[in-house]
């Protein structure tokens, strides 16, 4: 389906004729398939990298007037990140790329959608500052992180996730009419995100951000937290077998194991209420043996020799930092004893290393991608937060429907795979399942559906609240009586922003 | 050489995860000079960069896209500089750069590719046997009477034709301190032919295993046991390509290594004060991508597994280390680093044919790296290459800047 000839020239009367395109080799890398995904995502029409936040505006009115839809995009990571229907165009984010301010005294910077973590994180270093960085890559954008498509970090314990610190916000709406949320919307700055006034922030994510999509975010303000380590990426030796290492005296990295998840679950309450560690978190056993190792093949001695199963099957990562000696002195001391009351010991010293010897794990997370090495089949579900006691309650449970998968051979024998990250010392926390199947599998692209089916009925069983908003009309109906019929609502409140339709509407 | 339907597991793996076009985590320095892919940087469009390029693939076999006006002018403006395919081998297990070599072969094959430019450049290389239709036997005009060989050596020193015929004080400072260092040598004459690196880049593989074979039959019948180089393109494609023609029975060493040796063992004595600072450029083919290439064959099992397991060259080994300790040697040097160095370097623009076909291009990418150069403050840079050296003095001679291009062997031949 090309894009009409006359929408096309306006479009590149906006941006200029360098900016836009229509050739069927450019389409081409914005509708490959995702390895975890068997259908192949719905070719754009054009892709347009629109310049400023003028240009967005002029390119969305454009589309209303001939409601040709849209959607914007920085790197294409996720599956929403693609047109949901045919007669869509791109607008690639890429070259509003500027941190407009770093506000080291009131800390929050102000960025574009095109800035990414590998260059902010670092220049926020420098500054002795920092934020959340979701763990995605570096070459993901830290908006879309903040809004449309927010994730969870290792150290959401000490701090919070991405969206809990989002501040004053520019909005291009689906009409292309300029919204400013927070105190910037009375010209006061952008320092709070709610007011005067009635704050928008909820509806920032839409219905599950890019899908359903309520226009495009321009700019956005972002807390900052301070940044108790070096200026500059401490890293040794040459890729892939980078070691990052921080100065012992005031960052130090435990695991402890822990022989149920009710002892694991007390220790992580227990750590909360004392409000030490910088990080806290329950993680995946697999994806840490993905994580320390350089090749699928390494991977997979590393598995069979059944190490990590055994010593990461109930394991609890902390990493202490602290401004002194004595702060860690204390903060130790204080670990130590909670440990010890709640019946943990310390794993294996050979993974013990791997931490102490990449600390980017609580960095950027430059080898997350590592978790697609075998193959690329992966999804991840659940990806629900609620109190500490609850997601153990939902990380419980994930035994009774994963083991039917296991037993067939259908996804990877992972049945620890999953992670509980607190966030705010505690006060809430994040839940993520990942499983891995093999795309070789005949039949590969039903897994995943079916397992996270299988997951959303053992959540609505128990009465859980695990499952994320899904993109599937059947489990949103099914999801949405549960929970105040949201469906209804995020579906009223698509049809007021966007009358035309044309952001991106779910198919 | 692998053909592209080889590479499928590459294509179907690709994920968008960008690393192929921004710095590696670790590397990361801040929001200037963070990314790396310069065909990225210049167009934006996700459809120039590693991913690009094999989504184009992958594309292509499977008969989605055609060859269409734009196409192939798109692929050849890749300079191949790697820096994709490592930064994608320090999280995936793929082959992101020969996928895209493989894809230029492809439209080769096809009667699609390459440019016309590289096209003439075969016919030069068939000629004359240098990739600038110089007389070939014009290769050894910078062999001067000072020079000693010997002709019972068994080790050779390659010049290459940049080299021979645009910079040939780049081979007389290497004879000069080969003859230094006390190692015999001798060179190839009218035997020396065109490594094959700019045929084999731009996918005329037919053409460029001629002048290897020419060349290898050469070293077999001088019995040679060491190859010599001082040109980075020479030493990236005795080790990545050779070897997919022929098994090699030599040793292949730049003259870094080498000067970095003789330093070690006292051979070598850097005397001479050279007060300057300097910034260090990593070429392509002198570091990401200098492993020596291992023919694998086998099949991609269930979750990836590599049966028989695979040996990646993930540019760990490249030549980082030599370079610098070489110009910490020299007396005088203050060695400054670039935030894209070693295996994350940024690409001059010299490679892959992109000057040849696309001298704007090349310049804009040569101009990325002179403003990186000069933001460390350094008086110079300092690389052992002579495309990185045509290139990067080309973009200084069009801007103010005052900073110079030194090549690593002007210097350390200054300071004996």
């Amino acid at each position: 389906m090309t894009l009409a000839k006359h929408i096309y020239q306006m479009l590149e009367s906006v941006v200029g004729p360098e900016y836009i395109s229509d050739r069927e080799y450019i389409l081409s890398a914005y509708r490959r398939p995702m390895p975890q995904i068997d259908k192949k995502p719905v070719s754009p029409q054009a892709v347009i990298l629109p310049g400023c936040t003028e240009e967005v505006q002029a390119i969305v009115r454009i589309c209303n007037r001939f409601h040709t839809k849209y959607i914007a995009t920085v790197t294409s990571l996720m599956p929403m990140a693609f047109p949901s229907e045919p007669g869509t165009v791109i607008l690639h984010m890429k070259r509003m790329n500027k941190i407009l301010e770093i506000n080291e005294e009131d800390r929050y910077t102000i960025i574009e959608p095109g800035v990414r973590h590998g260059q902010l994180k670092p220049e926020l270093m420098k500054r002795g500052l920092s934020y959340p960085v979701a763990s995605v890559g570096p070459g993901a954008s830290v908006l879309a992180n903040f809004t449309s498509t927010s994730g969870d970090h290792h150290v959401q314990h000490g701090t919070s996730r991405t969206n809990r610190y989002l501040l004053g916000l520019e909005w291009v709406l689906p009409t292309g009419e300029i919204l400013k949320v927070g105190s910037l919307a009375s010209d006061a700055g952008w320092f709070c995100p709610d007011g005067p006034g009635p704050s928008l922030r909820g509806l920032v994510k839409g219905w599950g951000g890019q899908w359903g999509s309520l226009g495009i975010f321009t700019k956005i303000a972002i807390g900052l937290d301070p940044w108790k380590g070096p200026k500059v990426m401490p890293a040794e030796g040459h890729s892939p077998s980078f070691k990052v290492r921080l100065p012992q005296d005031c960052h130090r990295m435990f695991i402890f194991k822990f022989p149920t998840l009710d002892k694991l679950r007390d220790a992580m309450i227990e750590i909360g209420k004392a409000e030490i560690g910088h990080a806290v978190l329950k993680f995946f056993n697999a994806t840490a043996a993905l994580l320390a190792t350089e090749s699928a093949n390494d991977f997979w001695e590393l598995w069979n020799s059944g190490l990590f199963q055994r010593e990461l099957a109930r394991p609890l990562y902390v990493y202490l930092a602290t401004w002194s000696r004595e702060e860690m002195a204390y903060e130790e001391n204080v670990l130590k004893d909670i440990i010890e009351e709640t019946g943990g010991e310390e794993v294996d010293e050979s993974i013990r290393r791997i931490y102490k010897d990449n600390m980017d794990f609580f960095i950027v997370v430059g080898f997350l991608q590592r978790t697609l090495r075998l193959g690329g089949g992966w999804s991840p579900t659940k990806l629900s937060g609620d109190s500490i006691s609850h997601m153990f309650e939902v990380g419980k449970a994930i035994p009774e429907f994963m083991g039917e998968f296991i037993e067939k051979g259908l996804i990877l024998n992972a049945p620890d795979n999953w992670q509980i990250i607190p966030m705010e010392y505690g006060h809430l926390a994040h839940i993520e399942l990942l499983f891995l199947f093999d795309r070789g599998l005949p039949n590969w692209g039903a897994i995943p559906l079916a397992f996270m089916k299988k997951s959303a009925e053992t959540d609505i069983r128990h009465g859980y609240h695990a499952s994320m908003p899904p993109n599937s009309q059947s489990l949103m109906e099914q999801l949405g009586p549960l929970y105040s019929n949201y469906h209804v609502w995020a579906m009223k409140i698509k049809e007021a922003f966007d009358p035309n339709m044309v952001s991106n509407p779910l198919p | 050489m692998d053909a592209l339907e080889n590479y499928v597991y590459t294509m179907v793996s690709c994920n968008h995860c960008g690393q192929c076009k921004w710095i590696l985590g670790p590397k990361m320095r801040g929001w200037k000079y963070a990314e790396i892919c310069p065909i990225h940087s210049r167009y934006h469009f996700d459809a120039y960069s590693g991913q690009g390029l094999i989504n184009i693939a992958q594309e292509l076999l499977e008969g989605e896209l055609k060859y269409e006006d734009g196409l192939i002018e798109h692929i050849y403006t890749c300079t191949t500089c790697g820096a994709c395919d490592i930064n994608c081998k320090s999280i995936r297990d793929m082959e992101v750069l020969d996928t895209i070599l493989a894809l230029r072969a492809r439209c080769v094959e096809d009667g699609q590719g390459p440019m016309p430019e590289h096209k003439e450049c075969a016919r030069l290389v068939e000629k004359d046997h240098n990739i600038y239709g110089r007389p070939h036997e014009q290769r050894f005009d910078w062999l001067s009477r000072d020079v000693q060989l010997s002709e019972e050596a068994r080790v050779v020193y390659f010049a290459g034709c940049a080299t021979s015929y645009l910079h040939p004080e780049i081979a007389h400072n290497t004879a000069r301190i080969l003859n230094a260092g006390g190692m015999e040598f001798k060179v190839m004459h009218a035997g020396e032919f065109c490594c094959g690196a700019p045929l084999w880049r731009t996918g005329q593989i037919e053409a460029s295993e001629k002048v290897v074979r020419h060349n290898l039959e050469t070293f077999r019948s001088q019995g040679i046991k060491t190859v010599i180089t001082s040109c980075a393109e020479c030493y990236g494609t005795f080790r990545g390509f050779y070897p997919r023609i022929a098994e090699l029975d030599f040793e292949v060493l730049h003259i870094t290594k080498v000067i970095q040796r003789m330093l070690k063992e006292g051979r070598l004595n850097l005397r001479k004060n050279l007060p300057m600072k300097v910034t260090y450029h990593d070429p392509c083919l002198l570091g990401r991508l200098s492993e020596p290439y291992i023919p694998w064959s086998g099949q991609i099992k269930a979750f990836g597994y590599h049966d028989p397991p695979k040996l990646w060259r993930r540019g760990t080994n490249g030549v980082y280390e030599a370079p610098r300790e070489v110009l910490k040697a020299i007396p005088g040097v203050v060695l400054i680093e670039m935030t894209r160095n070693e295996e994350n370097a940024f690409c001059c623009g010299a490679g892959g044919g992109v000057p040849m076909a696309f001298p704007d291009f090349a310049l804009w990418t040569a101009l990325e790296r002179i403003d990186e150069a000069r933001s460390t403050n350094a008086q110079a840079i300092v690389s052992c290459c002579p495309f990185c050296e045509s290139n990067l003095e080309k973009a200084i001679g069009t801007g103010n800047s005052t900073i110079r291009y030194y090549d690593l062997t002007e210097l350390v031949s200054n300071a004996l």
